[in-house]
């Protein structure tokens, strides 16, 4: 894939907030310091989520390997460039500049630690909690001393920021989370990808294969198997009921911090 | 017990960020709480004025009635810190001048604080400026400041040859001010406010600004890493009694502005 760059992020404009009600709206950063772990994989996901509930969502491929993000989504993500100041005005002016669209960065693990030092030396994380935007650190884990040591140094150096430990069960089966990857968030939840079978995998990786297009049982999914079609609706499925506790356990630590300042008050 | 203080900012050469290094300072010390007043010495149109209007003077500091205005408030003025921004090629005739009415005797009974940034050009010619300003600056704070803004190498210093002119002046302190990206330099120069305006995206006016986040976020980390540079050297020091005017380089706790208290 070769990573054109685009003039400007293109973030959709979406509702206003109702007055006096602000949800913080969710910027994933979705991430790992190794590659093949299953970070394109997660922010398809997650995109699709949004998608199937007809939502706005706003997506950047900061992958530099193929297929990325942009090669499944086509039409719904946009590849920035962090390489100089003036890409980097553009993305992170961006993101923070519409409050009320979820956003999801899929990061390539050669732009980890660029991106990273970026965000730490402009302060984004702390802007974007002040815009009612709350980052999500979302770590694909593994087992390599590399992913222990850069979730240490996130967890140190974001330590005011929600940093979720993911699971991939094809990467990461029966690594425990305690040790190397402790939970780093008040939002209680956990997050998994299940395996897949081989046929369902296979589809999966296809480019512009898409869930969203599998549920309309539009073409080419139309000859599918049904025992195929099954396994990855659940699959799909499953991921989504993951994400909505992820958004009810952030809707349920605004109503919290609300009450607590009301009380304060 | 805090004294009033003359703070000269110069070089022997032009574009080696002398003006920088001074807004640095008027920021710096506006973030402590030290009231100062600035003299902008290019006179007639200033460089430093058009960042810090309210409290710079542009003066021809060759002229005796700019001299009298600037030396003969010093302690009158109000304001703890008097700041010189010196014209390029005019350090070492204006310390022959501070000489020549008395000054620099002043500053070794203490009356007075007296300190020098002298900012160091890339060329070897740099070293030689700093053995003839160290001759006037015997009870006077010295710094010798490199400036990367620019992202300036200083290639051609030898190790060796540095180090023989700084151990010359025992008393000299060394302060690095780092490279700032360009696209953030050239939007404060643009916005002509001072840094931490521009860091708290306001107008000179007071004004919401409408500045790039990112930008900001760059030059309130750059800003943060000088202050913690003027901290390590003990800059408000310079304040205090005779007795700490000629304290050794130590490394002090660095104070840095969190992103809250530079936008507010």
């Amino acid at each position: 894939m070769t990573a054109s760059a685009i003039d400007r992020c293109e973030v959709p404009a979406g509702p206003s907030p109702e007055p006096g009600r602000s949800v913080p709206a969710p910027l994933y950063v979705v991430c790992s310091p190794n590659r093949q772990v299953g970070k394109t994989m997660l922010a398809r996901l997650l995109v699709e989520h949004y998608m199937a509930d007809a939502r706005p969502v706003a997506a950047f491929d900061l992958s530099d390997e193929a297929p990325g993000l942009a090669d499944f989504l086509t039409r719904h993500v946009t590849i920035p460039s962090i390489q100089d100041t003036r890409g980097q005005v553009r993305f992170f002016d961006g993101l923070i500049e519409t409050a009320n669209i979820p956003k999801i960065i899929d990061l390539s693990h050669r732009e980890f630690a660029n991106f990273f030092t970026i965000v730490d030396k402009i302060g984004l994380f702390e802007e974007a909690q002040r815009r009612a935007i709350e980052p999500l650190i979302l770590f694909l884990i593994d087992p390599s001393p590399v992913a222990a040591k850069a979730y240490g140094l996130l967890r140190r150096r974001f330590a005011g920021v929600s940093l979720l430990p993911v699971r991939n069960l094809t990467v990461a089966k029966g690594l425990p989370y305690c040790a190397s990857f402790p939970h780093a968030s008040r939002l209680v939840v956990s997050l998994e990808i299940a395996m897949l079978g081989p046929a369902a995998r296979t589809l999966v990786e296809r480019e512009k294969f898409s869930f969203l297009n599998l549920a309309k049982q539009a073409s080419p999914y139309s000859d599918m198997s049904a025992r195929t079609r099954a396994e990855l609706d659940a699959w799909f499925r499953r991921a989504r009921f993951q994400f909505r506790e992820l958004e009810l356990s952030l809707i349920r630590e605004q109503i919290l911090t609300a009450l607590q300042s009301d009380l304060c008050a | 017990m805090a004294r009033p203080a003359v703070i000269l900012v110069g070089a022997d050469k032009g574009g080696v960020g002398k003006t920088t290094v001074s807004r640095t300072l008027l920021d710096y010390f506006a973030s402590r709480k030290i009231t100062t007043r600035a003299f902008d010495t290019e006179c007639p149109k200033g460089t430093l004025k058009r960042f810090h209007p309210g409290i710079t003077d542009v003066v021809d500091v060759t002229s005796v009635s700019d001299q009298m205005k600037i030396f003969d408030t010093v302690e009158t003025s109000g304001a703890q810190v008097t700041l010189i921004d010196i014209r390029a090629g005019l350090m070492t005739p204006t310390l022959e001048a501070l000489r020549n009415i008395g000054f620099i005797d002043m500053t070794k009974r203490g009356d007075l604080a007296f300190a020098v940034f002298h900012i160091l050009g890339p060329s070897i010619a740099s070293l030689d400026e700093i053995a003839e300003t160290s001759k006037f600056l015997l009870d006077a704070r010295y710094f010798l400041v490199k400036n990367f803004i620019n992202n300036t190498t200083f290639f051609d210093w030898d190790e060796g040859t540095y180090h023989s002119y700084f151990n010359k002046i025992p008393h000299a302190v060394e302060v690095v001010v780092p490279k700032l990206s360009e696209m953030a330099c050239e939007k404060v120069e643009i916005s002509a406010v001072p840094f931490a305006t521009f860091i708290s995206d306001k107008t000179a006016s007071g004004q919401p600004a409408g500045y790039s986040f990112v930008l900001r976020g760059y030059v309130r980390h750059w800003l943060n890493g000088v202050f913690a540079d003027y901290d390590r050297v003990r800059l408000t020091d310079v304040l205090e009694s005779p007795d700490s005017a000629k304290s050794p380089r130590s490394n002090a706790k660095v104070a840095e502005l969190s992103p809250q208290r530079a936008s507010s």
